[in-house]
């Protein structure tokens, strides 16, 4: 139960037959961080995280817990936690059985385990429920369990695959704050699966973004919000997402819809942009963009307007009390700051 | 550059290979042959063993009776298979009690249960009585059935045949009774198995459907035809494979209650290969006609699954 | 209304015709077992006498007892039960969880073992048995009787095994259980229901086998299916004690039917789906 929870992950591999499901994975967490694998359905993280707690092998590369090389060290000697998407609850046993059954497998003593239990149960304030079994609990409090499970045991490293996905809305918000806290609260490294943007944002100190077997960006959530990496991540990053239109770039402008806006980019020359922009960052003035309002989903504080810019759909959040009606004609810009340039065949920021 | 193909060779040159997952892979081969092993010593022991030594037996003159005899014939006693005709006799009554208990099983069965379905009430007491034949042993059954309801007056079918003004018969000594008898009888104790699985199949059916159809205006029988028996079909399509198996190799249901007679008027071939080898002691030829009826088996068998295929 | 009437007159005629014929055999043999053997013979049959236990006594505790053969009896199918399930249950494991070159085979192979015929290979058994000295012998019917309740066990329980996520085991792997450990705490508990029904079967199987034991059993190991037959004769038959021999046989299957109904449907469309069993 020593160690702290260093992770790196040098060039792996993983195929299924001619399928290359990771293309040369790498990264580093660093102890006591909380890591987020973020990426759409099918981009690799879950099999990383397999990867990482032993339960697949990688073709090639290597796996590094604090400086030792587990490649090929068993997922029952990694000293490794997790919790499943599914929680994977024991339902013969009781909630303090489940929680006890790691500390038993170690061989605790059983004077050690009563205890061990108890005290994770409180942390997740559960321990009013240790004599039900995983049929008689709440989704939220079968999650609790499945997290109790996984700290009982102070293990150097906390995986967690999905684990709020199977919650409802209300009750994901909450459990989100308190898992952030009690990772907080032990110190421990935590990796967490999530194809989620808005989780892995709020919860993550740094997050690694995947797409299609690859990590494209390694950042903290601010970062990758920021200055995203390719136009992938930029299109999946943010509610709603970043604007990506194309358009043609003139020596340090881009040409929209006919319309010029100035950007930070000093290159001369003229070629093919994407040109990325947030909804939040696009603005209403004068001599700008002109832009027909299409639809407006109006969220209480904030507002999402759908504009209609000479056939181009751009989406734009504004504040409360500043909203125009449906059909009107409006002009906006952006300041350069705000505008990304991407490589259209590359995909690739510029 | 995402979505570019990557082939195994040209990531592997760039990251040492890890043999982990052939570790995991044979970690997993050896934890399966461990616990398959002693199962599949048994299954090797009681079942392929035995066949092999059958089709050897079937190679000799076997003969307890006459043990100076013995000795290897090669292919002699299937020549004497084929003319035998006792042995065709036996094949054609396996095909009719086959056929015909399986027919009506499914068919009964089938009835019964759209019958039942309806049911608001009472579906209880056919779950519980229609467990009972099912779990008896065929040799009870057989023997019951040739005592207390077939003997001659006091046996209750009887009883009822002669109040009906049939006047009393002689169930098991005619051979057309005794074969109707015979068939009756594994009809009986097996149409609940046909009627329990159907109609558990029919209650899995979804109840949209019948809504639908009803909208569309489709008459009871159409229903009937066009939605509930396409959709059963897989289930009756078991039940008679499953039937079929156990009623081409019935034997205690009729060794009990006629013991193969009168005469060979209910000899299938089952009975006439055990009486050959353990009645009259001539084990080498009991041991073509049970690889004969090993052929027989497999034949109708290998129909049976190309037909459930067919759909 | 009229039509509706007649409908349900109908409908409650034709289930009470079937629910009587398949109830009426079982109960005859009760009635007629607590009879004296002229009760038994009396024309027209007798629904109502003064029952006795006579006939009871005298095939429990009389000269000629089956006690012996019931004793006969327990001990085979529990033996076959305990043998079979000891077999079965790591080898559906296997098949239904673990990943190894010719699993599909396997599959196959215990699928195709069940359709073999008993009588075909009757006459091996008692060739070898005969030759190894264990006709008449408990381990001799005990190990021809895995060739029946093996491959149907191992398909039931097959299916009770598919139904668990894998998850479950790697969270058990993850928490430090050795795969034995695994299959022992964690999955075996979870496939509880599906070992009982599995047993209820081949209990019933070995208990109603008859072919195997009229075959290869003999005065020292003689199951009440095949000692039914003291009781008839060329000579004569002895009606009450017959009937009260076959209620012996049929209670313990009887109960155990009635008691497991539920779970019985269910094996039964399970074994429907995969291949079912053999009497």
């Amino acid at each position: 139960m020593s160690g702290q929870g260093q992770v790196s992950f040098r060039n792996i591999v993983k195929m299924h037959g001619e399928f290359a499901a990771l293309k040369g994975v790498n990264f580093d967490i660093k102890p006591g961080e909380f890591f987020a694998l973020l990426g759409p359905s099918g981009s690799g993280k879950s099999t990383t995280l397999r990867i990482l707690a032993g339960l697949d092998a990688p073709t090639a590369g290597r796996v590094l817990i604090d400086d030792k090389d587990v490649t090929s060290t068993d997922a029952r000697d990694r000293d490794i936690a997790m919790v499943f998407q599914s929680y994977a609850l024991y339902p013969h046993m009781t909630v303090a059985e489940n929680i006890a059954f790691p500390l038993e497998m170690a061989k605790l003593p059983k004077a050690e385990i009563t205890p061990a239990v108890k005290d994770a149960a409180r942390k997740v304030k559960i321990d009013h429920l240790l004599d039900r079994k995983p049929g008689q609990l709440s989704g939220g409090q079968q999650q609790r369990c499945a997290l109790a499970r996984a700290i009982v045991r102070k293990a150097r490293l906390f995986l967690l695959d999905e684990p709020l996905s199977n919650l409802d809305a209300k009750l994901r918000l909450e459990t989100r704050a308190e898992l952030k806290k009690l990772q907080r609260s032990l110190g421990v490294t935590a990796v967490y699966v999530t194809h989620d943007q808005e989780e892995a944002m709020t919860l993550a100190d740094r997050m690694a973004v995947f797409m299609s077997g690859e990590i494209q960006q390694v950042g903290t959530p601010g970062e990758v919000f920021a200055r995203p990496n390719s136009i992938d991540i930029a299109g999946f990053i943010g509610n709603p997402p970043m604007n990506l239109v194309p358009a043609r770039y003139v020596d340090g402008d881009v040409i929209i819809a006919g319309h010029r806006l100035k950007t930070t980019a000093t290159i001369p020359g003229e070629r093919d942009v994407v040109v990325g922009l947030r909804p939040g960052a696009l603005r209403m003035a004068e001599g700008g963009l002109g832009a027909r309002v299409d639809l407006i989903e109006d969220l209480g504080d904030t507002a999402v307007l759908d504009l209609d810019c000479a056939g181009t759909m751009i989406r734009m959040r504004v504040a409360d009390g500043n909203i125009p009606g449906e059909g009107d004609t409006i002009s906006i810009t952006a300041r350069p700051q705000d505008i990304h340039l991407f490589d259209p065949a590359t995909r690739m920021r510029l | 550059m995402a979505t570019t193909a990557v082939t195994s060779a040209g990531i592997a040159s760039e990251a040492p290979r890890s043999d982990f997952g052939r570790v995991l892979a044979q970690r997993e081969r050896r934890f399966a042959a461990a616990l398959l092993a002693p199962a599949f010593l048994a299954l090797l022991a009681t079942t392929t063993f035995p066949l092999l030594f059958l089709v050897y037996t079937s190679a000799f003159r076997m003969d307890l009776a006459m043990p100076f005899t013995n000795g290897f014939v090669g292919f002699e006693n299937y020549q004497v298979l084929l003319s035998d005709e006792r042995f065709w006799t036996s094949l054609l009554v396996s095909l009719v009690y086959t056929g015909s208990t399986v027919a009506l099983q499914v068919i009964i069965g089938l009835a019964l249960a759209l019958l039942v379905m309806d049911m608001k009430r009472g579906q209880g007491w056919f779950r519980v009585i229609a467990i009972l034949p099912v779990v008896l042993s065929p040799a009870v059954v057989g023997m019951i059935w040739r005592t207390f309801m077939l003997a001659p007056e006091f046996g209750i079918v009887d009883f009822l045949a002669i109040n009906a003004g049939l006047g009393s018969k002689n169930w098991l000594g005619d051979p057309t009774l005794a074969m109707v008898s015979v068939i009756a009888i594994h009809t009986w104790q097996w149409t609940p198995f046909a009627f329990m699985v159907l109609l558990a199949s029919l209650a899995s059916l979804p109840e949209d459907i019948y809504e639908a159809a009803r909208l569309d205006r489709a008459s009871a029988w159409q229903r009937f035809r066009r939605i509930t028996l396409p959709l059963l079909r897989p289930a009756i399509v078991m039940v008679v494979i499953m039937r079929t198996m156990v009623a081409l190799t019935a034997f205690a249901a009729i060794f009990t209650v006629t013991a193969g007679g009168p005469g060979t008027a209910t000899e299938i071939l089952n009975l006439y290969a055990y009486r050959k080898s353990f009645t009259e002691l001539s084990i080498g030829y009991g041991s073509a006609l049970a690889a004969a009826l090993l052929v027989v088996t497999i034949i109708i068998s290998g129909i049976l699954f190309a037909m459930r295929r067919a759909k | 209304m009229t039509a509706k009437r007649l409908r349900i007159i109908a409908l409650l005629a034709i289930s009470t015709v079937f629910l009587l014929a398949w109830a009426f055999p079982i109960v005859w043999s009760v009635l007629n077992s607590l009879k004296t053997d002229s009760d038994v013979l009396a024309y027209p049959p007798k629904l109502v006498f003064t029952p006795t236990w006579e006939a009871y006594r005298d095939v429990l505790f009389g000269s000629g007892s089956i006690l012996p053969n019931l004793l006969s009896s327990v001990i085979i199918s529990v033996g076959t039960t305990v043998v079979t399930m000891l077999m079965a249950v790591p080898a559906a494991y296997a098949l239904a969880r673990l990943r190894f070159r010719g699993k599909k085979f396997a599959g196959f192979y215990v699928l195709a073992t069940q359709m073999l015929p008993p009588v075909g290979i009757i006459i091996p058994y008692f060739l070898v048995l005969r030759n190894i000295g264990w006709i008449d012998t408990y381990q001799g019917i005990i190990l021809i009787y895995l060739s029946f309740s093996l491959p149907f066990a191992i398909w039931l329980l097959v299916s009770y095994f598919e139904d668990i996520p894998f998850e479950m085991e790697e969270a058990a792997y993850l928490d430090g259980a050795s795969r034995l450990k695994t299959l022992w705490r964690i999955i075996i508990p979870q496939v509880r229901g599906g070992i009982a029904v599995t047993i209820v079967f081949v209990f019933l199987n070995a208990w109603n086998e008859f072919l195997f034991a009229v075959v290869l059993s003999g005065n020292t190991v003689r199951p009440v299916t095949v000692a039914m037959f003291n009781f008839v004769s060329v000579e004569q038959t002895l009606w009450a004690k017959l009937a009260a021999v076959s209620v012996l046989a049929m209670l313990p299957v009887v109960v155990l039917g009635v008691v497991a109904q539920k779970h019985i449907v269910k094996g039964l469309t399970v074994g429907a789906v995969k291949g079912g069993g053999r009497r």
